[in-house]
């Protein structure tokens, strides 16, 4: 794997972790000031332009790299968006969470590399 | 906790129609795109081909409404409880393909099914006991 590939696969990762933040913070925030206001559909907006983003590189990556090979990666989004949501949204991490997530991104691993 | 709406408006009913939604989506996709294939054309890598075929656009079609369902689920649950549980179209559209498609699955690729499912119920659990308490 080239350096270029590993960075674009990083990037569909990241783009696609921080989009679901950005959803979840406009949703939350739907709670106190409605569908309408600028600090929902700002993030809505940033939320929909990383996931568009995400879906290019990952369409791009599909034409070089076989789909068994990128979806361990996709595996790994679990537990980086656990974590994420922990720092950045300070959702509480319970160990069952922690465990779960631990054992999804194992199964999703394995279920592509088969 | 924020106060869940209970009935339809259920967040947890609107991840499972997601989960389900996806998978049927997947299956659609699928089967639209096997119809649609041709792959001696320049542009077939682009997947536009896939256009001419309805079940392509009922894919579509479940998809967006996947995402309104989806949104739904964020308004009410923590990102690092519901994006876990999403991860439930990995064990249903292996089953699925297995299943309706005819598709074969391999015991290395049972193993990993069965380790995503026990982690979802590993995640499920104490928010169903949550879900009790209400």
């Amino acid at each position: 794997m080239s350096v270029l590939s590993f960075v674009l696969i990083l990037i569909a990762v990241m783009t696609l972790v921080s989009g679901e933040l950005f959803l979840k913070r406009a949703m939350e925030t739907t709670h106190e000031s409605g569908f309408g206001s600028r600090r929902v559909l700002l993030p809505f907006s940033a939320g929909i332009a990383a996931m568009t983003i995400s879906f290019f590189l990952k369409l791009g990556l599909l034409q070089h790299f076989d789909l068994s090979y990128l979806y361990p990666f996709q595996g790994f989004s679990v537990i980086i968006i656990s974590i994420a949501a922990a720092i950045m949204l300070h959702e509480r991490l319970t160990p069952p969470l922690v465990i779960g997530a631990l054992l999804i991104s194992a199964g999703i691993v394995v279920v592509s590399i088969s | 906790m924020r106060n869940r709406p209970t009935g339809w408006a259920n967040p947890l009913l609107h991840l499972v129609l997601s989960v389900i939604l996806v998978t049927v989506s997947e299956l659609l996709l699928k089967r639209g795109a096997a119809e649609t294939a041709t792959p001696q054309q320049t542009w077939s890598w682009t997947g536009v081909s896939g256009l001419a075929s309805p079940w392509v656009w009922c894919a579509i079609v479940l998809i967006i409404l996947s995402f309104v369902t989806w949104l739904h689920v964020l308004r009410y649950l923590a990102l690092s409880v519901a994006f876990p549980l999403s991860n439930a179209v990995y064990v249903l559209v292996p089953l699925c393909s297995w299943l309706f498609l005819g598709e074969s699955i391999s015991a290395t690729r049972w193993c990993g099914i069965a380790l995503v499912l026990i982690g979802l119920v590993v995640v499920a659990k104490p928010v169903a006991r949550l879900e009790e308490r209400l």
